[in-house]
């Protein structure tokens, strides 16, 4: 079990996760959506609570943060660093080549990726040959018709605020 | 005034180097710990407990390695001296003490302070570019940092080469972002400049 059912506290940040279901996170060929309302910690829980877990239990996995743009710079420097000669290559290229070459991978997190390519199918499209599951954090309310997700079971996970504790947020975090 | 605070600003920076790193107390290490603790401190008040603790986890990696280095020194003999040892201490202290004390009093430095210097708009334009610039690329580094943590592609065998190699991109990382930032920035402030004089004249 990557996160099991359990309230996670997270200090620095003033959120309180009542998880109320387990989220085996590498189960196969699933696509887990993340939603719920701006603020209510569906960065922090990846980033603090699965991204840890999938470390914990040596998972190896891609992940694009909501901040792409900062992200880019560390791809490129990664990158360059490993001999690809990027300097006229561009964002789409840039993941495209870091994307084939994290085939030991078996997870990817995408965090508001659609907030920057609405239509993101070339992601299944490079990496569904070896990625067994995707965890997508998406405010689009309907369910994406990915061509290449075809055969992944979608399983929606809510983030409902539930009240302040003082300033601590509680949030659950539940399977719809 | 501003040219007072400038200068003063100046002054200081260079008595601190002239007296702590290049000067009399440089090889006292009972001094160089006093004045580390005293600038941390000076930090801890003026900004915030996570910036210091940032700011020391990015000396971190450097203060080793200058230390591993000095230490083989010392157990080598090196030229045949027996002070690598001291020396290192002193130069694992004055790193971080020299960078922090420059940030601290180049944050006093303001915006403002800078449109009141007497000098032409373009290196106006100039200074607030590299003020700004560096001031994000500050808080840039630790989300670069947490990033390439993500990278399965950085580790290899040894934890050292992989954290060496997660520095180099690192620093690949903030100059890229510098060079770019840097350049739209001043794209941006010479736009906006040149259109406001144009609305006034």
């Amino acid at each position: 079990m990557i996160v099991p059912k359990n309230s996670y506290m997270l200090q620095d940040r003033n959120l309180n996760f009542d998880v109320v279901d387990d989220f085996n996170f590498n189960s196969d060929n699933t696509c887990y959506y993340l939603r719920g309302g701006n603020g209510f910690g569906k960065t922090s829980f990846i980033e603090k609570i699965v991204i840890p877990a999938l470390k914990a239990a040596n998972r190896q996995y891609l992940y694009i943060g909501q901040d792409i743009r900062t992200q880019l710079y560390t791809l490129r420097a990664l990158l360059s660093m490993q001999g690809h000669k990027i300097s006229d290559t561009n964002e789409y290229e840039l993941l495209k080549i870091w994307v084939r070459q994290g085939q030991t991978a078996r997870t990817f997190i995408l965090d508001e990726f659609d907030k920057y390519f609405p239509d993101y199918n070339f992601i299944f499209d490079w990496s569904r040959s070896f990625i067994q599951n995707y965890i997508i954090v998406t405010h689009q309310s309907f369910e994406p018709a990915h061509a290449g997700a075809e055969g992944l079971k979608a399983t929606h996970v809510r983030f409902e605020l539930i009240g302040f504790d003082g300033q601590v947020k509680n949030v659950r975090v539940r399977k719809e | 005034m501003t040219m007072l605070k400038f200068g003063a600003v100046l002054a200081l920076i260079g008595l601190f180097f002239w007296l702590f790193v290049f000067g009399p107390f440089y090889a006292s290490l009972s001094i160089q710990l006093a004045v580390f603790i005293i600038i941390m401190g000076w930090h801890l008040a003026r900004f915030s407990l996570r910036e210091t603790i940032s700011v020391l986890k990015f000396c971190l990696p450097f203060v080793l390695s200058l230390f591993v280095f000095g230490l083989i020194f010392h157990l080598m003999r090196l030229f045949g001296r027996s002070d690598w040892l001291q020396d290192t201490l002193i130069k694992c202290l004055i790193f971080p003490s020299s960078l922090v004390f420059l940030k601290v009093m180049l944050a006093t430095i303001t915006y403002l302070d800078i449109l009141n210097l007497p000098i032409s708009m373009k290196n106006r334009i100039g200074l607030i570019t590299m003020k700004s610039a560096f001031q994000k690329g500050e808080k840039i580094l630790r989300r670069f940092s947490w990033y390439l943590g993500t990278y399965s592609g950085l580790q290899t065998h040894g934890r050292i080469r992989t954290l060496l190699r997660k520095y180099a991109c690192l620093i690949i990382a903030l100059y890229l972002y510098l060079y770019e930032e840097i350049e739209n920035s001043n794209r941006l402030l010479k736009n906006r400049y040149q259109h406001l004089y144009e609305v006034e004249k």
